[in-house]
């Protein structure tokens, strides 16, 4: 606007230009900010307003119940049973993940040419849908019928062969697996990137100096790879926290809640218990938990924050 | 008003993602009535299709669009619908709780004064069949499409090959498991991954302990009924009794039913038995019509003392229910549509398709249907599924507790006194 007043002859050109300057970004950005209003901002702040009440979903019978949910929240073992899992699976997600996916980048990388058809295999476990790939596993872990049984049988383990999905102490694990199985290749891509974006010319000189491979790696590529580490972790852990299909198709949060976590537990509660409110309840408390630990995770790993 | 435009922009890309029906249905030059239903097999889909074409021939100017959606699936879909007061004109349900919900949030059409006006078809019900459409005494639902009862589904190969017989009562029982057993054959398939499939256990007992008013009174909270009460207790203690009998193979509290979990141990010769529904029967029927030849059933045995009379049933007598939605534009159209999906026609289809329509007179030469609608008939009593009869929280509820019952990580009496207070906390 100022500048439309205070533009003088011959300025007019530059003027316009420079208001067009202002405007497209607004331009560009609006679909994007529109879509995050509706879909994210909107549903976010909404779902804390629906967690105060008590409504089935349906109709106009909404309840305001103010903080009830929440205390009910606050002493349901049922959902601290479930955070306590996204926790399990968020430790175990990190422990599991990032070190293979490391050592497959490293490989890989070092194998040159050679290594494309490995690269294109290693990948395609994260080309699958999760849903395929439940149904996939449910099979292979199958008690009666399935290959992981019948194979520790035929190599004559077969006293370690277990009910791996119906059994409150292996189901978890048995889908932890398998959720890092899916997403080994994801953070094998990020690291392959990282590592290739480490100078050549570097490990060349290294290797003029006489260090070995291994020197190379543990003082030079790994610390180049700081920031990406960093990265991994923290999209793991988050991923982890707010995880659902696997554990949905695999074992619908059973057996006994024993591999229940909080977004399958807020499924069962709105979906399943036609309860909106409390589910919205357990939702929000969601939000807040993967907001506070992603947080933190950030704050104390921020001196390993690169531009990668 | 942004609020507002926020709910249709999501009511339409909800609408878009489920179905794409809803929205585009107004584009039609016909007025259109929108039906869901959770039947996906090639003979249910003909029936109804064909019920929309002899409603549409007799209805110009109206179009019937049919949308068949799988079982869980549907399940979200509808609750999702609702939520967006975007219904389908006519949608299925198996009565009972959730049905109740909706209609307790105003959503569904009374259809008592239609039915009241035509008593000619609806007098052609079993009366028993709209037990659990009735709500305040208000029909909500016709029961269509088939007659589903728990039975013992069994392998008569092997009943033969190591000489038993069905059972009738708990200690017979008893002794066929053991024979099983010891041959290394698992008594009872079961997939309890999905929980109601175990329900029926817990049900059944129930039932046989204490007949059909202790489970009946409990949930009305009426006549001192209770779910504390020893029924309830000494239910949870025989289904532990058969768990530490070894009734079940192994893995069963992981194994999935909607994949074949349990049907694949009764056709490889691995289990001898199975409580199921009798849509079991021709389940199995298209999937080993081999095996089909070799089943039998028989009914859930009695147990001592117990005052249940052995006849008595746990299924539903339609599988499932039909309704109209109050937000339909048509809805007296959409209620002819009902009497066209569930008339004589239609129910021939079904029965052409093995299945069977709870109505009074039904006449088919197919021996299994004979059975099944003999045993309805003499059923002193016919409770729907627990996790449908009860309110959906206490439905939930309720499976996890019998899931735990099965895993033996719970007491009995912890169960009983657990889904006591909860069930005083939410009927009252």
């Amino acid at each position: 606007m100022t500048d439309i007043s205070t533009r003088s002859a011959g300025g007019g050109a530059a003027g316009a230009a420079l208001s067009l300057k202002k405007l497209a970004p607004a331009v560009f950005l609006a679909p994007a900010v529109l879509l995050l209003a509706v879909y994210l901002i909107y549903p976010l702040i909404d779902s804390f307003r629906l967690s105060l009440l008590d409504w089935n979903g349906l109709g106009a019978n909404a309840r305001f119940v103010g903080l009830d949910n929440w205390k009910k929240l606050a002493t349901d073992a049922l959902f601290w049973e479930a955070a306590w899992n996204n926790i399990l699976l968020a430790v175990f997600s990190v422990l599991i993940q990032m070190p293979i996916a490391l050592i497959l980048a490293v490989v890989l990388d070092n194998a040159g040419k050679g290594s494309r058809i490995l690269k294109i295999l290693y990948f395609l476990p994260l080309l699958m849908s999760s849903v395929a790939l439940g149904v996939l596993f449910k099979y292979f872990y199958d008690v009666n019928f399935g290959p992981l049984n019948a194979l520790l049988d035929y190599v004559g383990l077969g006293s370690l062969a277990q009910d791996w999905l119906g059994d409150t102490r292996f189901a978890l694990g048995a889908v932890i697996a398998v959720v890092c199985w899916q997403f080994i290749p994801f953070y094998m891509v990020l690291f392959m990137a990282g590592l290739a974006s480490f100078p050549a010319e570097i490990s060349e000189a290294a290797k003029l100096d006489g260090a070995s491979e291994t020197t190379i790696f543990w003082k030079m590529k790994l610390p180049h790879l700081k920031g990406t580490l960093r990265t991994a972790i923290v999209l793991s852990v988050i991923g982890a926290l707010r995880y659902f299909d696997l554990i949905y198709v695999m074992t619908g949060g059973g057996p006994e809640g024993a591999s229940e976590l909080m977004a399958t537990y807020m499924y069962r509660n709105v979906f399943s218990s036609f309860q909106l409110g409390y589910g919205s309840t357990v939702a929000s408390a969601m939000f807040i938990i993967v907001i506070l630990i992603a947080s933190v995770l950030l704050r104390f790993s921020k001196r390993y924050e690169t531009e990668v | 008003m942004s609020s507002n435009f926020v709910r249709k922009i999501s009511a339409l890309a909800c609408g878009a993602a489920m179905a794409a029906v809803v929205p585009f249905a107004a584009q039609a030059a016909d007025k259109v009535i929108t039906e869901w239903d959770l039947q996906t097999t090639a003979g249910a889909v003909k029936v109804i299709r064909g019920a929309a074409d002899r409603f549409e021939a007799a209805n110009p100017g109206y179009k019937v669009e049919d949308t068949h959606i799988l079982n869980d699936a549907y399940k979200t879909k509808i609750k999702i619908a609702f939520g967006a007061n975007e219904p389908p004109c006519v949608f299925s349900s198996w009565g009972g709780g959730p049905l109740r919900e909706y209609v307790k949030a105003g959503q569904v059409v009374d259809l008592t004064p239609y039915l009241d006006s035509d008593p000619a078809f609806k007098d052609r019900f079993l009366p028993a069949s709209f037990g659990a459409s009735t709500i305040d005494g208000k029909i909500y639902a016709l029961p269509a499409e088939n007659t589903a009862i728990a039975v013992v589904f069994y392998n008569k190969e092997l009943f033969a090959k190591y000489n038993v017989t069905p059972p009738t009562t708990w200690d017979e029982l008893l002794k066929v498991i053991d024979v099983f057993k010891e041959n290394g054959i698992a008594p009872f398939a079961l997939a309890n991954k999905n929980k109601w499939t175990g329900s029926m256990f817990y049900g059944y007992l129930v039932d046989r302990i204490g007949g059909p008013e202790a489970f009946a009174n409990a949930v009305q909270r009426k006549d001192g009924g209770s779910f504390a009460d020893p029924v309830f207790v000494e239910a949870g203690k025989r289904l532990q009794e058969l768990v530490n009998a070894g009734a079940f193979q192994k893995g069963y509290n992981g194994l999935d039913y909607d994949v074949g979990g349990s049907r694949r141990l009764l056709y490889t010769d691995k289990a001898a038995m199975e409580l199921m529904g009798t849509w079991e029967a021709s389940t199995i029927g298209n999937e080993n019509p081999e095996f089909a030849k070799k089943l039998g059933f028989f009914q859930f045995p009695s147990v001592p003392d117990g005052k249940g009379d052995p006849n008595n049933l746990l299924g539903t007598l339609g599988d499932n229910y039909i309704s109209v939605s109050n937000a339909c534009p048509e809805k007296d159209k959409a209620v002819e549509l009902l009497k066209f999906l569930t008339d004589d026609t239609a129910a021939a289809g079904r029965l052409a398709d093995n299945r069977i329509m709870p109505l009074k007179d039904v006449k088919t030469d197919n021996p299994f249907l004979t059975e099944v609608y003999s045993l309805v008939a003499k059923a002193p009593s016919v409770q729907l599924w627990w996790d449908q009869e009860l309110p959906p929280e206490l439905g939930e509820l309720h499976k996890d507790t019998s899931q735990a019952l099965f895993g033996l990580s719970k007491t009995p009496e912890q169960v009983a006194e657990e889904f006591e207070a909860a069930a005083k906390a939410k009927l009252q």
